[in-house]
C-alpha cells in the first residue's frame, strides 16, 4: 500500500517536474522596446508579475507568490525613497518658537513644549530630522539643521524617549518655496517621525 | 493509518500548490488561499539592530525591509537584534511544522 502511495507520488511529482521543464523552455520570449532600434535583443524570462503589500508603516512592498516560495522587496523609487501611501511625520516643530536665529538652544518654553509632545505621543522610538531655509550656504545649514535635531532629541532622550535616529538635511529637503518668506517659515522646522 | 493520512495529504499538498506554472503570482494558493495583500506582518530585528517585516505565511515565508520616508532603514529598538516580534504567523491557519 505504501509502495503504491510512494509510487504514485512519485508519478504527481515526476509529470510536475516535466510541466516545470516544459514551462522553463516554452518562457516568453521578451523584447526590449529600447533594442529594438538597434537590433533584436531577446530575453528569456518567466513572467513575474508582483502585486502590492502595504506594511502598517502605510508603505508599500512588492510580493510574489510563485507556489512554494514568496518574494518580497520594498517598493521604492529609483532614488532609492520608498513609496508610501501616508507618512509617519507625528510632529513638525516649527523653528522659529524654539530656537533663536543661528541658534540651536532651546527655550525653556519650548522644552516644555516638547517634553509635553513626547510624554504624550509614547511611540516606540522617535527619528528626529532638522531642516533649514536656504539662507546661508550649503555647509552652514546642513550643521545648524543638525544641532537643532540634537537638541530636540536632548530634550526627547530626557522625558525617556528612544531615540532611533538624528538627522540633519539642512536646506536640501524644503516643504514649501524659499522665494517667499511664508514658505521659508515652513522649511526651518523640526520633523518627528513617529515609529510604532 | 495516521501516516496514510498524512502521506496522503502531502500528495494533495504536493498536486496544488507545486505543480506546474503558477501564473499568478499574487495570490498565495492552496489550503488556504487570499490574496497577498492579507498578509499580516511582525517585526524582525537583524543583527545591526534595525528591523525588517517578517511574514511567515504557512509555506511561504516573506521578509522585507522597513525603511523611513528618507528611505533609510528603521532601527527602532523594539526588540533585541537577532529577535521576532509580533503576529507574523497570525495570518494563516496552516501550523509550521518546526
Amino acid at each position: 500500500m505504501y509502495d503504491y502511495l510512494a509510487k504514485t507520488l512519485r508519478s504527481v511529482l515526476g509529470g510536475c517536474a516535466a510541466v516545470a521543464l516544459g514551462t522553463v523552455l516554452s518562457a516568453t520570449l521578451f523584447t526590449d522596446p529600447a533594442a529594438a532600434q538597434s537590433g533584436q535583443r531577446t530575453i528569456v524570462g518567466g513572467r513575474y508579475v508582483p502585486t502590492i503589500w502595504v506594511d502598517p508603516d502605510g508603505c508599500e512592498h512588492w510580493v510574489m507568490d510563485d507556489g512554494w516560495e514568496g518574494y518580497m522587496t520594498p517598493h521604492t523609487n529609483r532614488q532609492g525613497i520608498p513609496v508610501c501611501r501616508r507618512g509617519n511625520v507625528c510632529g513638525v516643530m516649527n523653528s522659529d518658537q524654539l530656537f533663536a536665529t543661528d541658534s540651536a538652544h532651546i527655550s525653556a518654553a519650548g522644552r516644555q513644549h516638547l517634553a509635553n509632545f513626547f510624554q504624550s505621543t509614547g511611540a516606540v522610538s522617535y527619528i528626529i530630522t532638522g531642516h533649514t531655509d536656504s539662507r546661508a550656504s550649503d555647509q552652514y545649514n546642513l550643521d545648524l539643521s543638525m544641532r537643532r535635531a540634537n537638541a530636540v532629541a536632548s530634550v526627547a532622550a530626557q522625558t525617556g524617549a528612544r531615540i532611533a535616529d538624528v538627522r540633519g538635511y539642512g536646506e536640501r529637503l524644503p516643504k514649501a518655496s524659499n522665494a517667499t518668506a511664508a514658505g521659508m517659515q515652513k522649511n526651518r522646522r523640526v520633523e518627528i517621525i513617529c515609529i510604532r | 493509518m495516521k501516516a496514510l493520512k498524512y502521506t496522503l495529504l502531502l500528495g494533495a499538498v504536493v498536486a496544488v500548490s507545486a505543480c506546474g506554472n503558477k501564473v499568478d503570482k499574487t495570490v498565495d494558493r492552496g489550503i488556504d488561499s487570499k490574496h497577498l495583500s492579507q498578509l499580516q506582518a511582525g517585526i524582525w530585528v537583524d543583527p545591526n539592530g534595525c528591523d525588517h517585516w517578517i511574514i511567515d505565511d504557512g509555506a511561504e515565508g516573506y521578509l522585507s525591509q522597513r525603511l523611513d520616508q528618507y528611505g533609510k532603514p528603521v532601527c527602532s529598538g523594539v526588540a533585541p537584534p537577532n529577535t521576532a516580534t509580533g503576529g507574523f504567523k497570525s495570518g494563516t491557519f496552516i501550523t509550521d511544522p518546526i
